[in-house]
Parts: C-alpha cells; structure tokens; sequence
C-alpha cells in the first residue's frame, strides 16, 4: 500500500478547499436553522400573547353565539362586545379596531374566526392567543381544577414497562443505536455522488496513464475510499454538530421533545452491532459507488446508476413495518442477508431489538466480504476501464479481462 | 560497467490481442541502459499497445516485457518517467499541488517535491502560476507542466509516446533540451515519434513497427544502410508502401 497515505492526504485536502463541500454540508444545518429560527420567533410570539394576554395593547371586540366567552373577562382584558359579525369586520376593515373575534355556535365543529389588522408575520400570531385564551379561561373557570387539567391537555403520566424483569423503554432504547441508521442515510445521500465520481476527473482528464505508472491501482482506490470514508464522516459532523447545538441551547423554544440525554438508556451490545454494521455498510456502499464510478466514461453517465444504488439500499425502508413487528418472516429475512439491501433492515432491526447476535454476526460477515470482493473489483474495474475514454466497461470485460 | 551493453528494456515474443484482432504478433527487442531509443510507426502500428503492455497498464497475451530484470512495477527499482500520449492532469488544482502529488508519488519526500517543482517552473517561466489552477493555463503552459511532472523525479528511464505532439516551436525546442540533458546525464529514453528529423538527431538505435511486427530494428545507421542510404522519413514511406504525401 505504497503511497496510499499521500492519496489519501490529496483527496482529503482538495475536496476540504471545494466551495462544494462546505456549501452542501453547510446548506442543511443553514435550512433548519432558519426554519428553527421561524419556529422560535412564531412560537414566542403566540406564546407571549397567550400568556400575558392582559398586557396586550390592542383594542379589539369579540362576537360569541357560543355562549361560553366569559364577558366579565373580555371586559377584564379591555375588549368589548360586538353588535354583530359583520360590524366588527367593518371596523377592523376601515381602522377603527385592532381585532375582532368571532366564536361560532358550535366550538367543537366550527372555527373561532380572527379578524384583525397586520402587524407583521411574527406579532399577527398574538391575535390567535388571545382569541384562544379567551375561550380557554372562560371555560375552565366554569368547572374544577382536576378537569380544567385535563381539558388543558396538562395531565402528565408516567409508564414503566419491563422486559426480562427489568425496567425497559422501547422508545429510549432505539435512540442511541438507531442513530447509526440516520448516519448512513445521511452520509450515503449527501456523499453519494462524490463517491460515484470520485475516479471519474482521472478519466475525464486523461491522467489515468500517469498516475498508473506512478502508483499501484489498489493504493490509489482504497486511498480514495477511506479520503471518501473520512470526508463523509466529516461532512455529517458538519451537518450535525450545529443542529445538536441548536437543540440543546433552543429546544425549549420550538415545541421539539425534550428528553434528559442522561437518561439515555447505553447497550454497549447494540450499540456495537449498529456501529459494526454501519461501518462495514458504509464501506461497502462507498467501494461499488466507486466500482460504478470507474466503469463508467463520465460523470454524467455514472450519475444514471446511483438511482438504481439507491433502490438497494432505501427500497427496504418500504418494508418497514415488517422488519419492526415480522423479524422472522422470508422476506425479512431475505433483504437482511442480501448484503445490497441489508443495511438498513439491519440496523433498523437492531435499534428495536430484534436482531440476534448471531444473527448480526452471520450479516456482519457476508457485508465483510461483499466489501472486500467489491473493493477489489473496484480495483480491477479501474485498471481495465480506466482507458476506456468512450465507453462503459461491460461485466463480460471486467471479468474475463 | 558498459552502460550500453545492459539491457533496461526487454521484450520477447510479446503478443496482444484485442478480441480477435492481433494487434501485435511475437515482437521482441530490447532497449540498452543509457542509450535512446525510437519506437517508430504509423497510427495503429502497435506503439502505444507496446509502451502500455511494458509498464503494466494492459495485459499482454503473451510474450515477457521487462523493465530492468522483472516486469514493471510501480514500486520497483527503475525510476520512470513517462509522458503518455494522451495527456492531462487534475485540471481544477493549482500546479504546485498537482506537480508536489506527483513528485510524493514517485517516491520523493514532500519538501522536495515542491522544492523540485518551483525550480522547474523558475526555469519555463511559470513561477508566477504556480498556484494558478491548471485548468486556467494555455494548453502550451499545460504541456510544460506535464512534462515538468514527467521529468521532476530525474528518470533512469524516460519514455516519452509521442512527445512534440501539439508543441509549439518554443515548446519542442525546451522538451528538445530536457531530452538532451537526460541523455547528457545517462538516461535512457525511449522516444515514439513520428517527427523522422528528430528520430535521426536523437536515437542511437531505433525500431520500426508495421503491423504488430519489427519492420526494421538496429542502430540509424544499420537501418540505413539496409534500405540503401536513404533517409529515416523515406524508409517510413518505403516500409508503409506510400509515396510522400500520401501518409
């Protein structure tokens, strides 16, 4: 593996210096923050005009054929009682209101309608609370603590569930092992195509015939795949890091679930397959995109096969529930030895629980050695296809050659 | 020792095949250490096959072809140089980069390389592109930093397929130069041209190819002298059965 560390060095650094690389695995983090940052400014703005209702300085009036509003509240909070709809819409219309709410006779079926004048699109959410908040107080007051709880949706329960006689959260326990299942995913869709082209520029450029007098074809392939392998790794730690940040300092904020990361149930066990399985998949993926790669004349033709890749590896997905509640059925069973499609049943199946050890072994081992035949049919489809400048590289050639 | 009695290039009863046309049938000759050599022939006569076969980029048929004492090996004891025909590099990379990621591949340490590199540009007047990305160089500039990347290691053997190909008169006469010093300093190089006045200037021996097989082989004058004198350009257009202007 003579020069493999300088391939390595060369392709890590000059896909690190590609304004491509930073602006897609920028571009995610960019996305959700912004739509993050929408959340949060919608949300406190609705949420500061539920809850300080009374600080609101906006006149408005109120119509109700519920008969549920409280007119000693609407009162209380500077509102009066409209003579009708329509008048009220009239005088939020011309200027002369803020706000008009109008509670239908029937609240369950019919909506609470708000007519008001536009402050902006954040500060438009504290006409909302307010109409609400009207209803809501109204009504609780009318009946008992206990029931203005559960009609408030505040009731809080607790569940413990047990397997094998001890404590056993199934939601939590699919946490920390199924993140390998996210990793995969987001790694094989945002890197995809660099691993398909990765061989591609030696053709397109015409460089193959010196750099395979210059290096050995096995040094510069699994250079090139762990570069890909590493950058991939970097481009989601890119992705993700700014996300877990903006969770952790923000969650609060945007109604996301909230759990302790402390409670976080660790099974060293599957958390180990995951990583294992993860690993051995990813290499595997990265090794036939990049077989793909070198096959193909260019860039452009290489691209057409990355769907069918695709359909191995996220087809699956349409069988999920089946991985989750039918582990023992053929066709399970099926595409998680089939090392193409294995990937995802497999790590889905071990984040809920339902993959044996020996099963996970038994996969483990056909992925390990699809990945090593893959790779080194990368190595023979580079040498032979690289100086097909023209065409595709047929299977008939890439094995008889 | 006698240079020019060790072999560095040897080939025996190399055959290749394409499917079920022979592009070359049973060729054999050598190439002495510190000698250079032509490897002369028409488009389609089997030079490029030959060049590739000898440094492992295709499988022959049969037949060895050594380079030293073994078949070529990237990591073996011969340092090359080689100058393909079809040419490139990575396009969207600065030149010292592209010429430093050679120089390592060759076997030398990173420092040199780029020290290696920077002289090499001083000397073509590219100094001041070095951090220019290739691909925004004029195609004569291109063709100097690639036969910068060929030469940059010093070559004990340096092979050269169709060297003066798309060179510009200033071009040639600097890869002329580069030859020259290679020779001047005991490299062997082998050199596919089809440019006869260069051929007769350079080579000490030279081979001729027409259809896969060795048409003439020897040293320019014994090649020469069996075609009754004439010059290099009309022993060509004797071997291929054409008058002048037709090729």
């Amino acid at each position: 593996m003579h020069n493999f560390g300088t391939v390595f060095r060369f392709e890590v650094v000059r896909t690190l210096k590609k304004k491509s690389f930073w602006l897609v695995s920028l571009l995610f983090p960019v996305m959700i923050a912004a739509v993050m940052a929408i959340m949060y400014f919608s949300n406190k703005a609705t949420d500061d005009a539920s809850k300080d209702y009374d600080k609101q300085k906006f006149s408005f009036q109120v119509k109700d054929d519920s008969g549920l509003v409280s007119k000693g509240l609407v009162s209380a909070m500077g509102g009066k009682l409209a003579d009708s709809q329509e008048a009220g819409i009239v005088a939020v219309k011309e200027g002369k209101l803020d706000a008009f709410f109008f509670y239908p006779k029937n609240v369950a079926e019919s909506r609470i309608e708000v007519y008001a004048k536009d402050v902006g699109v954040f500060d438009n959410g504290r006409y909302d609370g307010v109409a609400k908040s009207i209803l809501q107080q109204s009504a609780t007051a009318t009946v008992s603590k206990n029931t203005a709880a559960i009609l408030g949706n505040t009731i809080e329960s607790k569940s413990v569930t047990y397997r094998d006689g001890k404590e056993y959260n199934a939601l939590m326990q699919m946490i920390a092992p199924g993140i390998f299942l996210v990793l995969f995913y987001l790694m094989i869709v945002t890197f995809g195509n660099q691993m398909l082209n990765a061989t591609i520029e030696e053709k397109e450029n015409r460089v193959i015939e010196m750099v395979l007098t210059t290096i050995n074809a096995r040094a510069l392939i699994v250079g090139k795949i762990f570069s890909l392998i590493v950058l991939g790794f970097l481009q989601i730690f890119i992705v993700m890091a700014p996300l877990l940040l903006g969770y952790l300092l923000f969650h609060d904020n945007l109604d996301l679930p909230n759990f302790n990361l402390s409670e976080l149930p660790i099974d060293p066990l599957r958390i180990g397959i995951g990583f294992a399985i993860f690993a051995v998949s990813f290499i595997l993926f990265t090794g036939l995109l990049v077989a793909i790669g070198a096959a193909a004349p260019t860039a452009k033709e290489a691209s057409s096969f990355f769907g069918i890749v695709m359909v191995f590896i996220f087809g699956p997905l349409y069988a999920f529930s089946l991985f989750i509640s039918s582990p023992e059925m053929p066709i399970v069973q099926f595409l998680s030895y089939f090392p193409f499609t294995a990937p995802i049943p497999l790590m889905l199946r071990n984040a809920v629980g339902n993959l044996e050890l020996w099963q996970a072994f038994v996969a483990f081992i056909i992925l390990a050695i699809t990945a090593v035949i893959v790779m080194l049919l990368a190595v023979r489809i580079f040498k032979y296809g690289a100086l097909e400048y023209d065409r595709r590289l047929s299977l008939k050639e890439i094995f008889t050659r | 020792m006698d240079l020019m009695t060790e072999d560095i290039i040897s080939i025996s009863d190399f055959t290749m095949k394409f499917g079920k046309t022979t592009v070359i049938d049973k060729l054999s000759f050598v190439v002495k250490r510190g000698e250079t050599f032509g490897l002369l022939g028409s488009n389609g006569s089997g030079k490029t096959t030959t060049l590739r076969s000898l440094l492992g980029i295709y499988t022959p048929t049969s037949g060895t072809l050594h380079v030293g004492d073994a078949p070529y090996a990237v990591d073996g004891n011969v340092k090359l140089g080689y100058l393909p025909e079809e040419r490139g590099l990575y396009k969207k990379e600065n030149v010292i980069d592209v010429m430093t990621y050679f120089g390592q591949l060759k076997g030398m340490s990173r420092h040199n390389a780029h020290e290696v590199s920077l002289k090499y540009l001083e000397r073509v007047d590219l100094l001041s592109k070095a951090k220019t990305r290739l691909d925004k160089l004029s195609g004569g500039q291109q063709q100097k930093v690639q036969l910068g990347v060929t030469v940059m290691n010093d070559p004990e053997l340096l092979i050269l397929d169709e060297p003066t190909k798309g060179f510009d008169p200033v071009n040639r006469r600097l890869l002329m130069d580069i030859i020259e010093e290679h020779q001047a300093r005991g490299a062997t190089v082998v050199f596919v041209s089809h440019q006869m006045d260069e051929v007769e200037r350079l080579c000490d021996r030279i081979i001729l190819l027409k259809d896969g097989n060795a048409a003439a082989y020897g040293t320019v004058k014994e090649v020469r002298k069996k075609f009754d004198g004439e010059s290099l350009d009309n022993i060509f257009l004797k071997v291929y059965g054409q008058k002048a202007g037709q090729l």
